[in-house]
């Protein structure tokens, strides 16, 4: 085996680094030079001096951060080359733009799987199976109690939730990018037919989804506190962010959920506050990253994002998969 | 009706905040069901005497062996998730692919009063395959509730006393009622359920019945602006709060948790049937030391407690008294109604009755507590400063014009403990807490120096804010030593403020003592380690105190 210097991609300062082509992929500091695979803040760092990406997460960037950072855009599936690596982006299904970037040099295949789900979305691309000889995976949900439900299985009942409380303003909190239109697209499909309020962080991007041809329902911005007492019966989508502190005292008579993968276990449902979690996640549960390392036929497996402890050894001892760990 | 709708009723509890829609939820699924279900309903949610048919351990070594699961993944789930029977239930999803659910519409009635039960008869093979049949013929929202009433653990936040609120609210009928219908062993049945939500108070069938618990409050600076002569004193002991009932010649010894435990303590029914007035009784069970005539500590009632039918070598052992505080019935007539002082006047008259009649010889047994009577609230503070040399935790201060009302009602009884003995530790381990708190390190253990080491003195979970929890447990994932399990040791860095109740020698601890009641009062951030304190200010305090 190699040592990690040798490595084609390892972590270094705690980020993913490809030495030979010098980027960084999804930087905490400003580098030179830095592949984005997709437009969450916790992937985004202000101060590179260049940022490689698909189109829509150059847009979706550009709408939350501001015009003035160069970013260099790439189709999926189009390769380029950096000092002789092969680079390409490939459809993580995670969010609009989302991607999974390959690294092939000398015949050696590596791919880094960025934060992927299998399930369906209408909002974005669907997760492409790319066969790889190492796979670094994100881990976010790794353990077998993580199984999630069919999208509109959720959907139809956070619609239940709204129509069986005619008298409430129902507030859905969920990420403003990403999460909020999956839900728009799928709520839009179910029987609750009322009026839908977005927080104005989740308002812009439901019109960056839609400018780059996403169809979603449209929903009214919540522009002051005066309307907000007359809205019992409709959905209103807030970022998680408002949950605490005084902004909820604006509205009457309220039920709250979350709309978060963690919300399928009851003791973080009942820690979070809410009155009740909708488990909806958008990145793999423990079927679908044991799913992406078959499909990808990797031999050797990396995982960061996540305790990957449990999901490791069940590899090794179960699926005669190589796991390995980066060097710090 | 159904498991299912049942499914769906904790479901809604589960995801509402709100006790008044709490209790709505409650009376419309009352309204809706059978009786009979209804009455499996209160029973399951007020986790009366829910029997545990199998332990968690049981059925994840069942779901390990049938669907060949690694039992370390299986315990690393646990950690996460907290209770075993939603962590099997997690994991059961998909696994279960039959597609004829036919227990899709099985009754609450059915499944308690025949499916479960019969399981029990079978041996353990046939056991294990009758649960995988269960699992394969329940649709998978189910799961959750036949996993749960398997291992008997029903906690979801529906108390005796919502219970009794949705039950008074669909009748119209005095919550005292309800609550006084549902005390002791309520056995699911349609007559159980009919008797609860019968309009007709029938007296003869509450006979049987305990009253409901007067509660103290915790002590208000505002009762300081009272005359001290209003009040009647009592001193606080750390026993069982007991109803004694004589009815008829029947004795019923009830708990505040509302079970009955004659058969724990047999000697004191026996002498109780032979005075020959009916009553009730409010009052306190002890093991007493009849040498020094205060009560032992807390862990030797406990090994009366938990104990059905003592021998006569432990009955000698750890000798019990019951003394009573408070007169409720007498020869029939509920005198609740009268002022405490009253009360106390009857129970002083009666008492000195049966204690004279020599052939009782009650004494040994059978007391009323003694009253303590301040000169003003300063002599009031310095009793109950004193209270532990005579081993309680405290006064309680009744308003002597009260009545006896049911709850912790406001401004009748107060409880007026001690202060607390406090140290301060570091934090040497943290282990995986459970239910709400699954997921997080929350059970905490702290030592106290001995020269230059540091010895484990005791272990607490309770006292720091969710906030602080959060914190801690960030701080315990980047600061541990060593992972045993579900236990961490840390880098001995932290400093807490740990309060208790009581200290005494211990030989099954290394540091040679244990603490009662041990919580964090205070994260210490402002002190070192070198700064906590020693094993030799733990004797210090031990010593002071007796």
């Amino acid at each position: 085996m190699k040592t990690n210097q040798e490595d084609l991609i390892r972590y270094k300062d705690g980020n993913l680094y490809c030495e030979l082509a010098d980027v960084w992929i999804d930087p905490s500091k400003p580098v030179k030079r830095a592949l984005i695979t997709h437009a969450h803040f916790d992937h985004f760092t202000f101060g590179c001096e260049e940022y490689l990406s698909t189109n829509e997460t150059a847009i979706l960037l550009k709408e939350r951060v501001g015009d003035n950072i160069e970013i260099k855009t790439f189709d999926y599936g189009e390769e380029f080359k950096i000092n002789g690596i092969n680079i390409s982006f490939h459809p993580s299904g995670h969010i609009l733009g989302s991607s999974q970037i390959s690294f092939i040099f000398a015949e050696e295949k590596w791919l880094i799987s960025g934060d992927f789900k299998l399930q369906k979305d209408e909002t974005c691309k669907k997760y492409e199976i790319v066969k790889t000889d190492y796979l670094i995976s994100e881990c976010t949900f790794g353990l077998p109690i993580f199984k999630w439900d069919e999208t509109n299985k959720v959907a139809n009942n956070i619609s239940k939730w709204i129509i069986n409380s005619p008298e409430k303003t129902s507030l859905l909190f969920c990420y403003s990018l990403g999460k909020a239109q999956r839900l728009l697209n799928e709520i839009s499909q179910t029987d609750f037919k009322g009026n839908i309020y977005s927080h104005s962080s989740i308002y812009k991007m439901n019109n960056c989804y839609k400018e780059l041809g996403i169809d979603i329902k449209n929903t009214i911005k919540i522009e002051n506190k005066k309307q907000l007492d007359e809205l019992k019966g409709s959905l209103i989508l807030l970022p998680p962010s408002l949950s605490k502190g005084s902004y909820l005292k604006n509205f009457k008579n309220i039920q709250t959920a979350f709309a978060s993968g963690w919300m399928s276990i009851r003791a973080l449902r009942k820690r979070s506050g809410y009155d009740k979690g909708f488990a909806i996640s958008d990145h793999a549960d423990w079927d679908g990253i044991l799913e992406v390392i078959k499909k990808s036929e990797a031999k050797n497996v990396f995982f960061h994002h996540g305790d990957s402890e449990a999901l490791s050894k069940y590899l090794v001892s179960k699926e005669s998969i190589n796991v390995l760990s980066f060097g710090k | 009706m159904s498991l299912k709708k049942f499914s769906e009723l904790f479901g809604d509890l589960d995801s509402i905040n709100s006790t008044n829609n709490k209790i709505e939820v409650l009376k419309n699924y009352f309204l809706s069901n059978e009786p009979i279900d209804n009455s499996w309903a209160i029973y399951l949610l007020t986790g009366k005497s829910n029997k545990r048919f199998i332990s968690g351990r049981y059925l994840k070594n069942l779901f390990s062996q049938i669907y060949e699961y690694p039992q370390w993944l299986i315990d690393t789930c646990y950690l996460k998730v907290g209770d075993s029977a939603e962590v099997i239930t997690l994991l059961l999803k998909n696994k279960t692919t039959k597609k004829n659910k036919k227990l899709s519409n099985i009754s609450l009635n059915e499944l308690l009063s025949k499916t479960i039960p019969e399981l029990s008869k079978l041996n353990e093979e046939e056991k294990n395959l009758e649960i995988k049949n269960i699992w394969e013929s329940l649709p998978e929202d189910n799961h959750l509730i036949f996993n749960k009433i398997l291992t008997g653990t029903f906690r979801i936040g529906v108390s005796i006393g919502l219970i009794t609120k949705s039950i008074s609210k669909l009748i119209n009928i005095d919550e005292e009622i309800i609550s006084h219908r549902l005390m002791g062993c309520f056995k699911p049945s349609v007559d159980s359920y009919e008797f609860l939500i019968n309009k007709n108070i029938n007296l003869e069938e509450l006979n049987s019945k305990p009253f409901p618990f007067l509660l103290a409050n915790t002590f208000e600076d505002k009762i300081f602006k009272h005359s001290i002569n209003d009040f009647q004193f009592e001193w606080k002991y750390d026993g069982i709060r007991i109803q004694l009932i004589k009815r008829s010649g029947n004795i019923s010894l009830w708990t505040r948790g509302q079970e009955l435990v004659n058969e724990s303590f047999p000697e004191l029914v026996e002498k109780i049937s032979y005075l020959k007035d009916d009553f009730v009784l409010d009052g306190e069970l002890l093991v007493w030391n009849f040498k020094d005539q205060i009560a032992f500590d807390f862990s030797s009632l406990q090994k009366r407690l938990n104990r059905k039918s003592p021998s006569r070598s432990i009955q000698i052992k750890y000798p019990i008294i019951f003394i009573a505080y408070d007169l409720l019935e007498i020869n029939g007539r509920d005198i609740r109604e009268i002022t405490l002082e009253n009360r106390r006047i009857k129970l002083e008259k009666y008492f000195s009755k049966w204690r004279n009649k020599t052939d009782n010889n009650i004494n040994d047994i059978f007391r009323i507590c003694d009253l303590i009577y301040p000169k003003d609230w300063t002599d009031a503070l310095t009793l109950k400063e004193k209270s532990r040399e005579n081993n309680t935790e405290g006064l309680i201060i009744k308003k002597k014009t009260s009545v006896y009302s049911s709850g912790r009602k406001k401004g009748i009884w107060w409880k007026y403990k001690v202060d607390p003995m406090q140290l301060d530790a570091v934090l040497i381990y943290a282990k995986g807490g459970s239910g709400r708190r699954a997921g997080l390190y929350t059970d905490y253990s702290f030592a106290l120096w001995k020269d230059q080491e540091l010895i484990k003195f005791a272990s607490a979970y309770s006292g720091l804010t969710n906030i602080e929890i959060k914190e801690l447990d960030k701080w315990i994932r980047k600061n541990t030593i060593e992972k045993f399990g579900p236990v961490r040791s840390l880098k001995p860095e932290m400093v807490f403020e740990i309060s208790f109740e009581k200290i005494q020698t211990s030989k099954r601890h290394k540091s040679g003592i244990a603490v009662r009641f041990p919580r964090i009062t205070k994260w210490r951030k402002d002190k070192k380690i070198n700064d906590a304190d020693s094993l030799e200010n733990a004797y210090e305090l031990m010593k002071k105190i007796s």
